[in-house]
């Protein structure tokens, strides 16, 4: 067993065992950090594949921004997992029928004969991955990376339409108009006669 | 090709062994005396009222979808950055194009006010 097979093997087992915690954690922001451990180790065993690119996207994309959206949705749900656990067994058959199909289907295809054929060897590159990925990225497929441009735009008019609300009658601090204020606004002096003291009457 | 990588799975695992090693000690070496004032929940002071687990403002959720969107921006700027000398003019002005598009998305949201947290 060479070194790199026994690498590949650790974080392997690291990916199986966070991903069976993801399903199996009782708290919700544990299964978010497990499903960011996988993602960490998936993007190792990329990196072993020397698919240099994919994995630093993996950490960039996945671990830096899509985790972060995750623990805010998850906060934001309030997931209470109790009520979740409701109904657990009178869901169960249904659940048991579902995961057999997807897994007789899964069989079928993994059996059939499109499947049945030998692993292409990779064919070898003179440069590194990420260069042969840049190279035909905005050359070849240079309308497909513009039409990316214009998704990324909708998404950001739809995040904004979806969730932009103005809040009525936040006290707000307007650093103009404290500037701007003159002594009249704010003070206004009234002439009266003296009063005597309380006591003294 | 790989054995570039070498330096990182060193860092990874001694980072890894420190995390153990101090988790270990701290659990073998550390007295542990517990009470019932030591177990109970505090909360600055006063007797804790509540969950922990409370509703967010649905606009975290619109930063965050903001950043990501920015994020994968910089994903496609990695393998541009890396193959300029060869892609050339054609390339740069793909990559002038792919931003001016962002960069109008960029507007609207600054002028939306989607960026400011009243």
């Amino acid at each position: 067993m060479t070194f790199e097979l026994f690498i590949f093997y650790v974080f392997s087992a690291v990916t199986l065992f966070s991903a069976v915690g993801v399903v199996t954690a009782r708290n919700p922001v544990y299964a978010a950090l497990f499903l960011i451990l996988a993602f960490f180790t998936s993007a190792a065993t990329w990196v072993l594949l020397e698919a240099e690119f994919l994995g630093v996207v993996l950490v960039l994309v996945y671990v830096g921004a899509v985790m972060v959206l995750f623990l805010f949705v998850i906060m934001m749900l309030d997931i209470n997992i109790d009520t979740l656990k409701e109904g657990f067994t009178r869901y169960m058959p249904i659940g048991i029928l579902v995961a057999v199909a997807v897994a007789a289907e899964m069989i079928l295809v993994m059996k059939s004969k499109t499947f049945d054929r030998p692993i292409p060897e990779a064919a070898p590159l003179d440069s590194s991955n990420t260069e042969a990925i840049g190279e035909i990225l905005y050359t070849e497929y240079v309308y497909p990376f513009e039409i990316a441009a214009v998704i990324l735009v909708v998404a950001i008019i739809a995040a904004i339409a979806l969730t932009l609300r103005r809040r009525e009658g936040v006290k707000k601090q307007d650093q103009g108009a404290q500037i701007r204020t003159r002594k009249e606004d704010r003070l206004r002096i009234v002439k009266m006669k003296t009063e005597a003291k309380q006591g003294e009457r | 090709m790989l054995a570039e990588y070498l330096p990182v799975l060193v860092f990874l695992s001694v980072g890894f062994a420190m995390a153990i090693l101090m988790l270990l000690l701290g659990s073998l070496l550390s007295p542990r005396r517990p009470g019932e004032a030591k177990d109970s929940p505090f909360e600055c002071g006063f007797e804790a009222f509540g969950d922990a687990r409370m509703k967010f403002d649905v606009r975290y959720y619109l930063v965050a979808i903001l950043f990501i969107i920015f994020d994968l921006e910089i994903a496609f700027l990695f393998p541009w950055a890396v193959v300029l000398d060869k892609i050339g003019l054609f390339g740069l002005i793909a990559m002038g194009i792919f931003l001016g598009i962002l960069i109008i998305g960029f507007i609207y949201e600054w002028k939306k006010g989607a960026l400011e947290w009243e």
